[in-house]
């Protein structure tokens, strides 16, 4: 059956039901929010004149809480314009309305009578053959289905979405027994392909996979601290970053999640989970059941394991629960001689081996999580999966972590895994000797382009399933390298198309990148057809090297600091004017000069999550590789026979010189970083690569040709310049701006318009480069912009002067 | 020579900008009403030997561009015969314009004008469309440009007048207009005006309705606590706020000026003459305070005593500036703008000298004073006041 998710119910619309609402409607779907109708009018309904017919009162919960999330930051939509996709509505006055939809959602309380009593409602309204599933964290899926009808049943499942879950990936889909494989199958691969999700495939085990493992490993971390003597800050400092963990590390991601709801799920575990093994973990330690009467449960109680406040001078300082007097003490300064010794190692395996090597009390705590942890999840299997990538999908995509046990496993290698656990009492599950004894090496391995699995069953390697048609860029990397540096690497991901990826810290772009890109076009323009720009570091690039333009700056080496930004602009003209077509494929943090690079490829095909922008003012700089002269370019682009231009060109001068960033790759469209008509969004990360090669492949097949060089762009000149310096004495006069700021709006002004040019002049690209690097380098002799810079560097923090 | 008179005066009451019920209205049909509400008054007055008509606006552009007061004499009047004009003063436009009419009949260059204002601030962008500063003048004097909020700022700080002052001011200037509101004391101004919205229902299908528009509706029912809450809109750490100042607006207002040969000729009773009308200039940076020598030019003018003014309508563009002009001129605050200042009625740019015009001659009237002073600060560092003597 062509199955085609164009209308979405989502019923129930608390925190997570307006928010998986939201992201519906984020990638284009039409979507029917709908919750309870409130008991009783309220004093505010009352002022309104409303009475109990009136739709305000009747919509008013699920009205409430639609904006009450759409308000929250991080925003759970991609354009605020989207949420015009969902209509609300009631239970009692709407709930016919689903029989239109293709896919019904239930979201309402974790309460098993009452989510029947909504599916009792639906099996009315719902039209057969339409999918309905549960977000349920805790209740066993199969338990939904008393009383339900056939119809209902073959299209039933669990899927549960992580909060908030446009942000998070992992969308865990959960089948009974009479769900219908192709159901699971669609929503496999819906979820991952439309929606942008990893989805896994759970058994209906309790708290599925993600929550099981997890709450394993932060239970375990609540013993291993009582044990080990460990401090709160200390424990947050060992299991962050360091490890491949999220910032939040154990103890704030706690605060974040709230205490309540982990000792809920603890207490479930401990409940349904008689067989687990590590079951005694799942028991409180008696700080926790303290904090838990204390209602100290983190964010929502603004207190868990920290508490911030406001010291003696009204500076706000962060205080940490010390669990032996349960009293907030001052976060002491966390020091360990392993940590200090892994910190320089970028790569997560080196830092990882380095971490277990420790003899410190730090090598001690790595040693006990990880064995206790690979014993841990080898026993799960088959009890909560029979694949063991589930599991690492799940924790990667549901906690953040950057590799799942098994990976990380592999790292020290089977053996010295069974060891680790084993010197921890622990024993590992059967079926890891076996595979050991079998001469299997690894959990995974990279072949052909392709990642692979042990499979447990049939004792062989097969592919992970939906990646089949994948780039996986980790396995290229060794297989199809074509050429490296110490920044950069070129793959050849076939059909003449070539992928470049930087390995910078933050993926900035300084010298070795520039030669990247310079000889990928090389490579490309003789062998090859095309190049992919697209990496899988955090983030894709946080722009040009700044330590490297503040060294030249401060030495006052402006022949080189010139050179060197000739160099950037140039390649930026590269990477537009080369004779094959150049994608990039920037994703999360694209800022500076990776917002350049974006802005002169032949197409952008951006992840939805895009934090584009041009950000230089902040550092006191105005965008000197080719982003002044781009905005030009494209305001005179844009401009048709009697449009106003001034204001045109005032929205983009403020872009600039607010520094503004999008939240979302379609806001990158509005701020003017990504262009109609020729970019493109793409909502599954996974996916993006692929489709940057397919969007690739078809320029070539269509016979690219490069634009040409040409005097094309008109500059409005003297026409601008006055509101140019108006505005910037009004931002100064009021109080929104420093003097120093004033002296880079102007440049910045000056470069938009071209200069104090009659008006309507027709002026080329490398004029606009030229003016906008001789006001780069006159910014980069401002001693305001050197205390930027060196803030910035030295520091991390935007100062303000 | 004769004097020139007063004969009608007529206002549209002010719409909220944007969101208001004249918002559907153009400026030009808005004057038209108000024109032909005053022809249909004095049917005595042969249309033809009106000599012009002189219409104040402040964003002559768009809607109101195309020289609008040419398009309005064709549109009220209905002949060809009488021409029109636009005069841009900024917020004076609307007195500027009935001084043009009594100095043209007063030096006998005519017998007849209409003369008063319009502004439709839903239709315009604040300073019009396209925002064009001279870039010499923008890198010398920026300040000559300057956003009027930022000139109130530079006022508020230069007269140290306090956050706490302007929002008192801003909630008796709502309590003042809400009074007079309830008391029926614009009724004699206002010209209701009947305006026709076509639009789409939910089924697309294309309705229509009409409503009347004969209330100010600007006034509401606010608090110092709730000014209190409002965020400085243009100078950060700074004191004016939306709620300080004054008002968006849609409006029109004119009055028919008329020589005392035609008065008598057409046997009309003149209701009042404007005694004098002075423009000053000024520092643009604090433009908000044209009126403290603009007043005492205008009252030495007409002859009089500032003892002898018993009303003054001030254009209260922000509080700031209502104060500080008050506290300078020393002026009795009790008498300024006792129905309530344009932060509660709104500001309609253009018009407001007539509508103020209009105002006081009916507040004088219920008063039976004699004098009254209609003044206002003027963008880019000028300031207006006219003397209006009852007859």
């Amino acid at each position: 059956m062509n199955r085609h998710i164009s209308k979405v119910a989502v019923l129930g619309s608390g925190v997570m039901g307006s928010r998986i609402a939201c992201h519906f409607a984020n990638i284009g779907c039409e979507v029917l929010l709908l919750d309870i109708v409130p008991n009783e009018l309220s004093e505010i309904d009352l002022k309104k004149g409303l009475t109990t017919e009136s739709e305000g009162f009747r919509n008013r919960i699920v009205n409430d809480a639609l904006t009450a999330s759409t308000k929250s930051n991080p925003s759970p939509i991609y354009r605020k314009a989207f949420v015009s996709r969902i209509k609300t509505g009631n239970f009692d006055d709407d709930f016919s309305k689903i029989s239109s939809c293709d896919w019904i959602i239930e979201v309402v309380i974790e309460r098993l009578d009452i989510k029947q009593q909504v599916f009792s409602n639906v099996e009315k309204h719902r039209k057969p053959g339409t999918l309905i599933t549960s977000n349920t964290s805790g209740i066993p899926i199969k338990m939904m289905l008393d009383g339900r009808s056939d119809d209902f049943k073959k299209h039933f499942c669990g899927s549960h979405f992580f909060n908030p879950p446009r942000y998070l990936q992992l969308l865990e889909i959960i089948p009974t027994p009479s769900t219908e494989p192709a159901v699971v199958d669609f929503l496999m691969d819906y979820g991952q392909r439309f929606l942008g999700k990893k989805t896994v495939l759970c058994k209906d085990t309790p708290a599925f996979i993600a929550n099981r493992v997890g709450v394993y490993s932060i239970m375990s971390l609540f013993h291993i601290v009582n044990e080990m003597g460990l401090t709160v800050e200390e424990v947050d400092k060992l299991s962050g970053p360091i490890m491949g963990r999220p910032k939040s590390a154990t103890f704030r991601t706690c605060d974040v999640v709230g205490l309540d709801t982990l000792v809920h799920v603890a207490n479930g575990l401990k409940a349904n989970c008689p067989e687990d093994e590590a079951k005694c973990l799942f028991e409180l330690p008696s700080y926790i059941s303290k904090m838990v009467d204390n209602n100290w449960l983190g964010s929502k109680s603004k207190q868990g394991f920290y508490k911030k406040e406001k010291d003696e001078n009204g500076n706000r300082q962060i205080l940490a629960l010390d669990l032996n007097t349960l009293e907030y003490k001052k976060a002491a300064r966390v020091k360990f001689p392993t940590l200090e010794m892994a910190k320089p190692i970028e790569d997560l395996h080196q830092r990882t081996k380095m971490l277990l090597m420790g003899m410190d009390k730090a090598g001690e705590f790595y040693k006990k999580i990880f064995g206790g942890l690979f014993a841990y999840v080898s026993n799960r299997i088959p009890e909560i999966t029979d694949d063991l990538f589930k599991i690492d999908d799940a924790l990667k995509a549901g906690f953040g972590w950057e590799l799942g046990p098994f990976e990380t496993w592999d790292i020290l290698g089977i053996d010295q895994g069974i060891k680790l656990a084993e010197k921890e009492g622990k024993i590992v599950a059967p079926w890891i000797q076996e595979m050991k004894d079998a001469g299997f090496k690894s959990f995974y391995k990279m072949e052909n382009g392709q990642k692979f699995y042990y499979d447990i069953a049939s004792k062989a390697y097969k592919v992970i399933p939906g990646t089949e048609d994948l780039v996986m860029l980790e396995s290229l990397r060794t297989e199809k390298k074509v050429w490296g540096n110490s920044d950069t690497t070129v793959v050849d991901m076939g059909n003449g198309i070539l992928n470049l990826e930087f390995h910078t810290k933050m993926n900035t772009i300084g010298g070795g990148v520039i030669e990247g890109i310079n000889k990928a076009i090389d490579l490309a323009e003789q062998d090859y057809k095309g190049l992919v720009i697209f990496n899988t570091g955090q983030n894709f690039s946080a722009g040009a090297n700044v330590g490297m333009i503040f060294m030249m700056a401060i030495e006052q080496d402006f022949d080189e600091l010139n050179f060197s930004v000739k160099a950037f602009q140039d390649t930026m003209m590269r990477v537009r004017y080369s004779n094959v077509p150049v994608i990039v494929a920037p994703h999360n943090m694209a800022l500076g000069g990776g917002c350049e690079l974006s802005m002169h490829a032949d197409k952008v095909v951006a992840h939805a999550e895009l934090y584009m922008g041009l950000v230089e003012f902040g550092v006191g700089l105005i965008p000197g590789g080719g982003g002044s002269k781009e905005f030009a370019k494209r305001l005179s682009d844009e401009l048709a026979a009697g449009d106003i231009k001034i204001n045109r060109m005032r929205d983009k001068f403020l872009t600039i010189g607010q520094a503004k960033v999008s939240t979302s790759a379609y806001e990158a469209f509005d701020l003017g970083y990504l262009r109609e008509g020729i970019d493109e969004v793409v909502v599954s990360r996974q996916h993006q690569l692929i489709r940057a090669k397919e969007a690739c492949e078809l320029m070539v097949s269509e016979g690219y040709l490069a634009p040409k060089r040409g005097k094309n762009i008109t500059v409005l000149g003297n026409e601008g310049l006055g509101i140019v310096y108006v505005g910037a004495d009004t931002m100064l006069s009021g109080n929104y701006m420093s003097e120093h700021d004033r002296i880079i709006s102007e440049k910045l002004g000056f470069v938009l318009c071209g200069g104090d040019l009659s008006e309507n002049t027709i002026v080329s690209e490398q004029y606009l480069l030229d003016m906008e690097r001789k006001a780069f380098l006159e910014l980069c002799a401002e001693r305001k912009t050197l205390e930027r810079l060196e803030s910035i560097v030295k520091k991390g923090k935007i100062l303000r002067n | 020579m004769g004097r020139a008179y007063i004969v009608k005066g007529y206002r549209t009451a002010v719409g909220k900008a944007g969101k208001g019920g004249l918002r559907f209205s153009r400026p030009d049909d808005l004057a038209v009403d108000v024109i032909k509400n005053i022809m249909a008054e004095v049917p005595e007055l042969d249309k033809t030997r009106i000599d012009d008509i002189i219409v104040g606006n402040a964003t002559p552009e768009a809607e109101q561009g195309l020289n609008i007061g040419r398009m309005i004499s064709l549109m009220g009047l209905d002949t060809n015969k009488v021409p029109g004009m636009t005069v841009n003063r900024y917020c004076s436009s609307g007195l500027e314009t009935i001084a043009i009419a009594t100095a043209k009949i007063e030096s006998g260059m005519s017998e007849c004008i209409i003369a008063g204002g319009v502004e439709s601030m839903s239709t315009m962008a604040m300073g019009g469309w396209r925002i064009v500063p001279n870039p010499k003048v923008g890198k010398e004097n920026p300040s000559w440009y300057w956003g009027m909020g930022l000139t109130a700022e530079a006022v508020a700080k230069q007269f140290g007048v306090s956050r706490e002052d302007q929002d008192a001011f801003a909630l008796h200037s709502h309590e003042k207009a809400i009074a007079a509101i309830k008391a029926g004391r614009f009724k004699d101004d206002i010209v209701p005006i009947n305006v026709h919205q076509v639009y789409l229902d939910e089924y697309e299908k294309r309705q229509e309705r009409s409503y009347i528009i004969d209330t100010d509706e600007g006034p509401r029912a606010s608090t110092l606590a709730g000014l209190g809450k409002l965020r400085p809109v243009f100078a950060q750490g700074g004191t004016v706020t939306a709620g300080n100042s004054s008002q968006t607006s849609d409006g029109a207002a004119f009055c028919l000026v008329m020589s005392e040969k035609m008065v008598k000729e057409l046997n009309l009773e003149p209701i009042a003459r404007l005694a004098s009308y002075s423009v000053v200039g000024l520092e643009p940076k604090i433009m908000g305070m044209g009126p403290v020598d603009a007043i005492p030019k205008a009252i030495k003018a007409a002859g009089i005593s500032q003892n002898d003014i018993s009303l003054y309508e001030l254009n209260e563009a922000f509080a700031s500036q209502s104060l500080a002009v008050i506290r300078e001129t020393g002026i009795n605050p009790d008498i300024v703008n006792v129905n309530g200042g344009a932060i509660a009625l709104g500001h309609p740019l253009g018009c407001t000298g007539a509508k103020l015009t209009v105002q006081i001659i009916n507040e004088l009237k219920r008063r039976d004073k004699k004098y009254g002073v209609v003044t206002m600060c003027i963008g880019t560092g000028q300031g207006a006041a006219g003397v209006v003597e009852m007859m």
